[in-house]
């Protein structure tokens, strides 16, 4: 039998771990798990975000249309543009509409979002740089929007979370995108994973955004019925939180709270263990479906991706990319980040492109 | 199995945490430890997501 993991196959361990895992089946069926009459299954709980409180009341507005309109010839739109908005609003919704009128009317937004759409690794820094040339609140939202989906492509949710903290706090109610950035923020909790945190954000969107793209109404609904699913499994869990702590180990974290996480995974699959210890003990002869399965697959493969939306296209990733670039491009970047970045920002596109350089490459 | 693995990670974790000054770990050590991290998480995935399908076939008789 072949066990294929991340695309590695692991023969030497194989056999092992293939009677493990249909021991440990067995054992779950017989518990009827997921989750019941179990305690709750661990979580991470190291270098988690923090997050603003979430309000009871909506805090977003209805769409203000001529303030919108007001702000985006402020930033340079002409009569036209604007005309070519309020029609398109009814066609392909205020969201879009909104993003489309703001890059015709901003040169260095449209020739940054170009190069997110590309996959081009300048994206980040040319969305920075708009973002530090501008005052405009409505600009930043949708700069930040931009910048929270490119990060959150780059499996980097924790800082997709920080941009969109921001946005909360500085650009709220000024742009149709407040709905579609409140989707990404609970995205990126349930890519974290922070499933608790997840979960009410979700079910906020879909209450506080009846006029939300059906796409995105319907992933949400979906997303939903998933963690909810996931959250009654422990093993689920289990995995989700090793998943943070492999990206906190590949980004230098190896502190306490990190190893904290670390030993509580080793408990739960003690507690497993154990569980399966006890249940062989009480039953006569092998729980069923030690044996081989009367279906095997050809070869065993691990369920696909993170998830679709904003990632639909199957092109080389941004680290694909990062790393396809001359050395001279990579330091030219580098060097404008350095040069003309303030603090912050500075930071923030250092770590971001030092990962790009680290991501694993197809 | 997944137990001495993920053991495996946390002494791992802990030595590179325990690292003096003078020997600075690489960002190789860290990418080591965290690709065996992923494969602990792989593996556990892999058994959720047949116990899911287990559960769900049992389910549906």
């Amino acid at each position: 039998m072949a066990l294929t993991v991340s695309g590695h196959a692991v023969s030497g361990h194989a056999v092992i771990v293939s009677v493990v895992l249909s021991a440990l089946a067995a054992f779950v069926r017989a518990q009827d798990l997921p989750g019941k009459d179990l305690p709750k299954g661990v979580q991470p709980t190291a270098h988690l975000p923090t997050l603003p409180t979430l309000h009871v009341q909506n805090p977003f507005q209805p769409f203000d249309q001529p303030r919108f309109e007001k702000a985006a010839r402020d930033l340079g739109a002409t009569e036209l543009q604007v005309k070519t908005f309020a029609e398109e609003v009814e066609e392909i919704g205020a969201a879009r509409a909104a993003d489309d009128l703001l890059r015709k009317a901003v040169p260095a937004f449209d020739t940054a979002v170009m190069a997110a759409l590309d996959g081009d690794p300048k994206a980040a820094l040319e969305l920075t740089k708009v973002l530090v040339d501008t005052k405009s609140p409505l600009l930043q939202a949708h700069v930040r929007y931009h910048l929270a989906r490119l990060f959150l492509t780059s499996d980097d949710p924790e800082r997709a979370i920080d941009v969109l903290n921001e946005y909360i706090q500085h650009n709220l109610n000024h742009s149709p995108l407040d709905g579609e950035a409140a989707y990404f923020y609970a995205q990126s909790l349930a890519e974290i994973p922070m499933i608790d945190a997840a979960l009410p954000r979700f079910q906020a969107f879909l209450k506080w955004f009846p006029e939300a793209s059906e796409r995105l109404r319907s992933a949400a609904h979906q997303r939903v019925l998933e963690l909810e699913r996931q959250k009654e499994s422990r093993l689920h869990m289990l995995a989700d939180g090793m998943k943070k702590t492999t990206r906190d180990l590949r980004k230098q974290k190896t502190d306490k709270p990190v190893q904290v996480d670390q030993e509580k995974y080793l408990e739960e699959l003690d507690q497993l263990i154990e569980m399966f210890k006890q249940k062989e003990s009480q039953s006569s002869g092998p729980a069923s479906g030690l044996g081989p399965s009367s279906a095997p697959a050809n070869q065993s493969a691990l369920p696909g991706g993170e998830g679709t939306v904003g990632n639909l296209n199957n092109k080389p990733s941004l680290a694909d990319r990062w790393g396809e670039m001359r050395d001279s491009e990579r330091k030219k970047i580098m060097a404008d980040v350095q040069n003309t970045m303030p603090p912050q920002y500075q930071k923030m596109l250092e770590e971001y492109y030092k990962k790009l350089g680290k991501a694993d490459r197809k | 199995m997944l137990r001495f693995l993920q053991e495996r990670v946390n002494k791992t974790t802990k030595k590179l945490d325990g690292q003096p000054a003078e020997q600075v770990a690489k960002q190789g050590d860290f990418d080591k430890v965290s690709h065996q991290q992923d494969r602990v998480k792989d593996l556990m995935r892999r058994l959720a997501v047949k116990l899911g399908k287990e559960n769900g076939a049992e389910e549906g008789r």
